[in-house]
């Protein structure tokens, strides 16, 4: 009997639980290296871009935020802010402490479920439990203002849908997190299981990333300092500055996302500075019924918690928009994988695929 | 083109607004931006229908080293020039403009369907694909109805 030597080709997804939703990758292995990786999306397609040209914008306003269930905040801003600019409405100082404060808030949660989802890749089970702890105190706050866990529609054209509550509730989120985070990174960050997993696995190269368009934490954990909200209108008023770090790896992606919680919280604590302070709300609102955009084009970009996302609207003087684009951190993280996983090991790529935060409704759109 | 006549094409392209429309030599013309200019990153590439026959590609580009923004924006019927090999990302947008508006793009050769099936007829993102339903704003000859 003679051996000869194949190669195999195996499917992983889009059911498996690694892949947080429906993805599909089709693997090339030659033993358990990796040939050649060709991702299949589409699954959770739902025709956002089309949907838009056919409702006016407060119609479409509630279904932006399943863009990225688990960061809807920021596709609500994202499209609010665009028809502000549209039709020159200013916001008060107030609105927009509350929208940073959400919106960090937010992706504090964002990144949370993150760091559970991802050790729970690399087979550590016990931190997915502490970092959704910690996550259901923010959701509870989000039900309690706007009843709903996950799919805010709180932000509306001109300021929030009523004015901000349970300040309290927010303080103690963020008293008790700092600890929580030191007692994760006492349990992960030096973890050797943890370290033999992810340093110097995934390594992306600063220059290879920008062709790529990965943006975001990725992007700034390899050393390339590109944070949007340093020029956003909203953060104007916040001091701020960017995690970058260098290392490049998986680890420094895990880190980065750590160091940014941190930096969400020193956001949120300057917020509510404010707003106690600024006590009116002061709220430009405008019918939503008789909302028309001005003929011309409109582009916003916000830094939200998978990369860079932005939208596109042409309009053509009408109720309803022309063209809608969105543009969406994980769809380039996701086609990144394709030269990214070549010549890495199966078991590693697991790793690798995690620790770029892939949402897979925000690749479909 | 050398690098001055391509300086001098770009200078002479019209502005409509902070976009750049040219009319022809894209792929030059991006190349020349990465080249001299290092326009390093292609944020995305928009495609809109115009319901005259013609499609606008609008290619947002970002210079990591200069923290700048650039807005090239082309006019095309059905065909364009790749740029696939100048940005690794171009492939992922090429691909998608492809699925949704049928758009060929010259040069790129992975050009399959993405979010549709590999069966599926027609082009979602056109203005004429649906052409018979009544209730659709989309749909320009309907519109009144709507």
């Amino acid at each position: 009997m003679t051996i000869t030597a194949t190669t195999l080709k195996l499917n992983l997804g889009p059911q498996h639980p690694s892949t947080h939703g429906v993805l599909r990758l089709i693997l090339e292995l030659d033993g358990e290296k990796i040939l050649s990786c060709e991702p299949d999306v589409g699954y959770l397609h739902r025709g956002m871009e089309k949907m838009a040209e056919n409702m006016t914008y407060i119609q479409y306003l509630p279904t932006v935020d399943r863009i990225d269930y688990l960061a809807g905040c920021f596709y609500s801003e994202l499209l609010c802010r665009t028809v502000e600019k549209a039709l020159g409405i200013e916001l008060s100082l107030r609105v927009k402490a509350i929208r940073v404060a959400l919106l960090e808030l937010n992706r504090i949660s964002s990144h949370l479920l993150w760091i559970g989802a991802f050790l729970m890749d690399l087979g550590a089970v016990s931190p997915f439990f502490y970092t959704m702890r910690e996550r259901e105190l923010i959701l509870r706050y989000f039900e309690k203002l706007t009843g709903q866990r996950m799919m805010y529609n709180y932000f509306i054209f001109g300021g929030v849908r009523k004015d901000i509550e349970h300040i309290d509730d927010i303080e103690e989120i963020i008293k008790i997190l700092p600890e929580k985070l030191d007692d994760y990174e006492k349990i992960i960050t030096n973890n050797p299981i943890f370290l033999s997993r992810t340093k110097g696995k995934g390594i992306i190269e600063p220059h290879i990333a920008i062709n790529n368009a990965i943006t975001g934490v990725n992007l700034r954990a390899s050393g390339v300092n590109y944070d949007v909200r340093s020029n956003d209108y909203l953060y104007k008023n916040f001091e701020f500055s960017p995690v970058v770090i260098n290392e490049k790896d998986a680890w420094a992606r895990y880190k980065a996302r750590i160091l940014e919680i941190k930096e969400s919280i020193k956001l949120i604590k300057q917020a509510l500075e404010i707003l106690k302070k600024e006590q009116s709300l002061n709220q430009n609102l405008i019918n939503p019924l008789t909302i028309k955009l001005p003929d011309g084009e409109y582009y916003h970009e916000i830094e939200a918690p998978r990369g860079m996302a932005s939208i596109y609207i042409k309009s053509t003087g009408l109720d309803k928009p022309y063209r809608l684009k969105w543009r969406t951190g994980s769809y380039y993280s996701v086609n990144f994988l394709r030269s990214l996983l070549v010549g890495e090991y199966l078991n590693d790529a697991i790793a690798i695929f995690g620790s770029l935060d892939v949402i897979l409704p925000e690749v479909d759109k | 083109m050398n690098t001055d006549e391509l300086q001098k094409f770009i200078n002479e392209c019209k502005l409509d607004g902070n976009k750049i429309c040219v009319e022809k030599n894209l792929h030059e013309t991006l190349d020349f931006l990465l080249n001299n200019y290092s326009f390093d990153m292609l944020k995305s590439i928009t495609c809109i229908d115009l319901s005259n026959g013609q499609f606008e590609l609008i290619y947002n580009l970002y210079s990591t080293e200069n923290e700048e923004d650039a807005v090239i924006s082309i006019k095309i019927t059905h065909e364009a020039e790749s740029i696939a090999d100048l940005f690794e990302s171009a492939k992922a947008d090429e691909n998608e403009i492809y699925d949704m508006f049928g758009i060929k793009f010259i040069g790129n050769e992975n050009l399959k369907r993405l979010y549709m099936p590999e069966d599926w007829d027609g082009y979602p993102l056109r203005k004429d694909y649906i052409q018979d339903d009544t209730r659709l704003a989309w749909n320009d000859n309907n519109s009144n109805n709507a």
